[in-house]
């Protein structure tokens, strides 16, 4: 079946035929085919700070200052210039007309970091129920820290780390939360994963899952810590049979107590730390030794299966530590654990790493798996939106491109598995991106897999920087007649001549104006040149 | 119903619709329809029975579900081979793809 492209005619067919159901929003968004931003403005003058992003409603431009102290937010509008003229299409628009004013309204510019204190300007997430957005200051980084007050070796310090929670239509700080000589990592939001109105922050320092509310009220409020305590009162418990323990090794020291009711296997420790491990460590070493325990039948096939792969791998286990965590649900944790060397190293593909599913009602965990698990991959492959969670309050977020939804995104990782070499490689590579980063990717319809075709490797909905090219990126439209629709070029309009430099660039799509900012910086102090792309 | 014969209507066969009567409304026909009743009690609902949806979902049941199988205590050796295909079966509808994923 064709369907007609003018958009007059798209028009019209939408006001007499209603869409299958199910797909009103895919029939809405293909107007987007029609409304493009093709039209661009190069190296415009703005204020040099650093963009961030929009936010997914499409409100606010968030950006930073330069010197990663001040918040600056902007409102989005468009141009308000008439032309008088008969032949208005062809005519450049006026200077005046082409600036970043035109298209941007400054709302409000406030100072969240103190005097040593940065912003950290990859970190924003965004509720929209209540438009509050959550921001991270943070001193600077200590490397080699003691391990002191249950922190783990080899995790650096941070003397001071602010959660700010702001309102984002006035810009009041509402609520923050600090977390002292603790280690979270910030760079894109990786340790900290907001669902709904659950903020989970992971202290890699301390092993600590944080689980916090956003009230309505703009409120903070603890819910858990989840690490060397699965309930709230663990720690009393824990606590008081630890008195009774050193009070019984006073009479009988050579005795090391086994205190089989709470935990599955020990560690022989001095006195003052504790003598066995307790929270999240304990349920996943026994979800694994019962899952080793029930492959055989026979009791001696039994020990010699758990010797070769439990306890001869014990210490590994008992070293591995949290390294991030996403919600699968409100009550539901996908976790990932690896080494202490794997957590710091900018490189974590060579380090080991496991995955578990934890309910934080029942605190026991679910699933376990390694990361070249194909079961996992599995999983993964069919039900990978169910990795995106779906919140309720931003629905257009499930519409994201992505090979559960989108038959091209499918046949782009089916012709990826069956071009690798090495199926494991394959599943690592493709869960090492478990567990998602919250709010990375762009919702604009310009991303959607079904409308355009482009080049991945220089433009995706993922909010990271790229290799800049001096040649514009073309999108195509997928649906027959495949024309080009528009290109995207960052940069001057001239190109660069100078090719010796290296230039990434990163993009910002509004999410429902056809309008987007490409902004191109080098690795030096240069001031970015930011060209703003929209439909005339 | 009566009106088919009353207005005419056509019909392939003429001969259609002929043993029909049509209803005479003055008088209304005093037969009541035939009315079936179970004669069993299989298939009534339990008195307390309430339907709701499945909070969790499908990926969490699907972990759910492979670690309950992970951790469920296998049966002594002989007679659990009958069973154990019983039970892959379901497991094999409830997944989508066609190749069972191996444990």
């Amino acid at each position: 079946m064709f369907r007609r492209h003018n958009i007059t005619a798209r028009i019209f067919e939408r006001q007499i035929r209603t869409p299958p159901p199910g797909t009103s929003v895919h029939r809405a968004r293909r107007f987007y085919e029609n409304i493009v931003p093709g039209t661009t403005i190069y190296e415009v003058e703005c204020p040099d700070h650093s963009f961030r992003k929009f936010t997914e409603d499409g409100k606010y431009l968030i950006s930073f200052s330069r010197n990663h102290q001040d918040l600056i937010v902007y409102r989005p509008t468009w141009l308000s210039f008439s032309c008088k003229q008969e032949d208005c299409d062809n005519q450049d628009l006026p200077l005046k007309a082409k600036k970043f004013e035109s298209f941007f309204t400054q709302l409000y510019s406030v100072p969240l970091a103190s005097a040593n204190e940065l912003i950290c300007k990859d970190f924003f997430l965004y509720t929209e129920t209540n438009q509050f957005g959550l921001f991270a200051t943070s001193t600077a980084q200590i490397y080699d820290a003691p391990a002191t007050g249950g922190a783990i070796q080899g995790v650096p310090s941070i003397e001071k780390i602010t959660f700010h929670l702001l309102r984002l239509e006035d810009g009041v700080v509402l609520d923050e939360r600090v977390f002292c000589n603790d280690y979270i990592n910030l760079a894109h939001s990786m340790g900290v994963f907001l669902f709904d109105d659950l903020l989970a922050i992971v202290s890699l320092r301390y092993q600590r899952i944080h689980i916090l509310q956003i009230r309505d009220s703009g409120s903070l409020v603890d819910l858990r810590a989840i690490g060397e305590f699965c309930r709230e009162d663990d720690e009393l418990f824990l606590n008081s049979s630890a008195q009774a323990i050193s009070s019984v090794d006073k009479r009988a020291p050579q005795h090391m107590p086994i205190n089989n009711a709470v935990n599955g296997p020990h560690l022989e420790q001095s006195a003052q730390e504790n003598p066995f491990l307790s929270g999240i460590k304990q349920r996943l070493l026994s979800f694994i030794v019962r899952g080793i325990q029930n492959e055989e039948k026979d009791e001696t096939m039994r020990i010699q299966s758990l010797k070769k792969k439990f306890y001869f791998h014990f210490q590994d286990y008992v070293d591995l530590i949290i390294w991030k965590v996403q919600f699968l649900d409100r009550h539901h944790l996908l976790i990932k654990f690896g080494s202490v060397d794997g957590a710091v190293s900018r490189n974590a593909d060579n380090h080991p790493a496991f995955f578990a599913v934890y309910n934080m009602e029942s605190t026991e965990i679910v699933a376990f798996y390694q990361m070249t698990s194909d079961e996992l991959y599995l999983l993964f492959e069919q039900f990978c939106d169910h990795f995106h969670v779906p919140s309720k309050s931003s629905p257009y977020m499930n519409f994201i491109s992505s090979h559960s939804n989108n038959i091209h995104a499918l046949e782009q990782l089916r012709s990826s598995k069956s071009k690798a070499t090495s199926f494991p490689l394959f599943i690592k590579k493709v869960l090492v991106s478990l567990p998602f980063n919250c709010q990375s990717q762009s919702p604009s319809p310009y991303f959607d897999q079904s409308l355009f075709r482009f080049d991945e490797k220089l433009i995706s909905a993922a909010d990271r920087h790229r290799q800049s090219t001096d040649h514009p990126i073309k999108f195509i439209l997928r649906r027959p007649p495949h024309t080009l629709k528009f290109k995207i070029k960052p940069g001057p309009e001239a190109g660069i001549t100078d090719c010796r430099t290296k230039r990434i660039s990163s993009f910002l799509f509004h999410p429902i104006l056809p309008l987007a900012l490409s902004v191109q910086q080098t690795l030096f102090l240069q001031p970015a040149v930011v060209n703003i792309h929209f439909r005339r | 119903m009566g009106s088919w014969i009353v207005d005419n209507w056509p019909s392939f066969d003429p001969h259609n619709f002929s043993q029909l009567r049509p209803n005479d409304p003055s008088a209304p026909s005093k037969k009541t329809p035939i009315t079936y009743h179970p004669t069993h009690e299989r298939t009534l609902p339990p008195p307390d029975q309430v339907i709701s949806s499945e909070s969790k979902n499908i990926l969490l049941r699907q972990f759910y579900q492979r670690g309950d199988e992970k951790l469920r205590p296998k049966r002594a050796a002989p007679e659990s081979l009958a069973p154990e295909q019983e039970c892959k079966h379901p497991r094999a509808s409830i997944a989508s793809s066609s190749s069972e994923p191996p444990i």
